[in-house]
């Protein structure tokens, strides 16, 4: 869900829990600027990692994190967690 | 942004004062927390009008991260010339600071700060800079403007300064081609550098940098070689 005030950056929130993300999909729209807030909720650190959004952004255990994007072009850029990169993956669809 | 300007304006006013070596890394603004590293990097320069020939440079490095923002590096350098064999003369201390998220300004922006010594001289040298880094589509432009003070009795006091610039492009994650620039003392030179990323398991990758830097003018090294390789983990 895009969350946006009339001058503010539009926020989506995503979480990490039991080493995956949730939601696993995201549909974001094109040109626009976007702040991912992500909340690791396991007690173990994740890594946000996206060569495609060029991001990278640890996230410690039991804590929140702030990860700017865009604006994007339409597209798919997947996304993973680098320190469980077989259950953390994920993908942000921009149309 | 205009006392942004100002400042760099006033800091560009300093450029081509800086002793040794100017052709080495380009900073990066940013911090991972939890993340330690490994680093090593090598210069090799050829047909030097002002110094010994074939001067090379060596860094040996640890450094880790302190939170999500300050990362900490002590190096080890060493150097060896055609007159010289090789020998380990400084020990540095650095630390680097993201002053604001990637993608959140119109640049992102970073810090960085030295302190070395001479291992069997009286030589001292603080260097601060500033870092900052645009994206634009699928290039990565980055700029590093570092201003030092060299003290001690072994060495006259001075202030000298660097600015370095490089472009790249995210081809993918293992080859990265680029164009570096240098302006420093004795140095103007730009060349052609490749770089990427190998990564396997959980959070463990080696990064590596590779460029041939040619001297632009008659006081500048005729060709440097650099390299970089950083284990992350």
């Amino acid at each position: 869900m895009v969350c946006a005030t009339a001058s503010a950056t539009p926020v989506v929130e995503i979480t990490i829990k039991d080493h995956l993300f949730y939601p696993a999909e995201l549909i974001l729209p094109a040109a626009t600027k976007i702040k991912l807030l992500i909340h690791n909720t396991d007690p173990t650190p994740e890594e946000f990692e996206s060569y495609e959004l060029n991001r990278e952004k640890v996230i410690v255990g039991n804590s929140s994190a702030v990860i700017f994007i865009g604006p994007l072009k339409s597209g798919t850029y997947p996304f993973f967690g680098e320190f469980y990169p077989k259950t953390a993956q994920g993908k942000i669809l921009v149309k | 942004m205009k006392i942004t300007v100002l400042i760099i304006a006033l800091l560009l006013s300093t450029v081509s004062v800086a002793d040794g070596i100017v052709i080495d890394k380009i900073y990066h603004p940013y911090v991972q927390e939890t993340e330690q590293e490994l680093e090593f990097r090598a210069v090799i320069q050829d047909r030097q009008p002002l110094s010994p020939d074939n001067n090379q440079l060596y860094r040996f490095a640890y450094g880790r991260s302190l939170n999500d923002r300050w990362f900490a590096e002590v190096y080890l350098t060493g150097d060896k010339s055609e007159n010289a064999d090789f020998d380990i003369h400084a020990v540095e201390f650095e630390l680097k600071w993201q002053l604001s998220e990637q993608g959140e300004y119109w640049a992102d922006w970073g810090m960085l700060f030295e302190l070395a010594k001479v291992i069997d001289k009286n030589i001292y040298e603080v260097s601060s800079g500033v870092i900052v880094e645009k994206e634009l589509g699928r290039w990565s432009h980055t700029a590093n403007l570092i201003v030092e003070q060299e003290w001690g009795s072994d060495i006259p006091d001075e202030v000298e300064s660097t600015l370095t610039m490089q472009s790249r492009y995210r081809q993918n994650q293992l080859l990265e081609p680029g164009i570096e620039l240098y302006m420093g003392q004795d140095t103007l030179a730009i060349g052609p550098v490749i770089m990427g990323e190998l990564r396997w398991g959980s959070r463990k990758k080696v990064k590596w940098e590779s460029g041939a830097i040619f001297g632009l003018d008659r006081k500048s090294p005729n060709l440097s070689f650099r390299l970089l390789l950083e284990y992350e983990f």
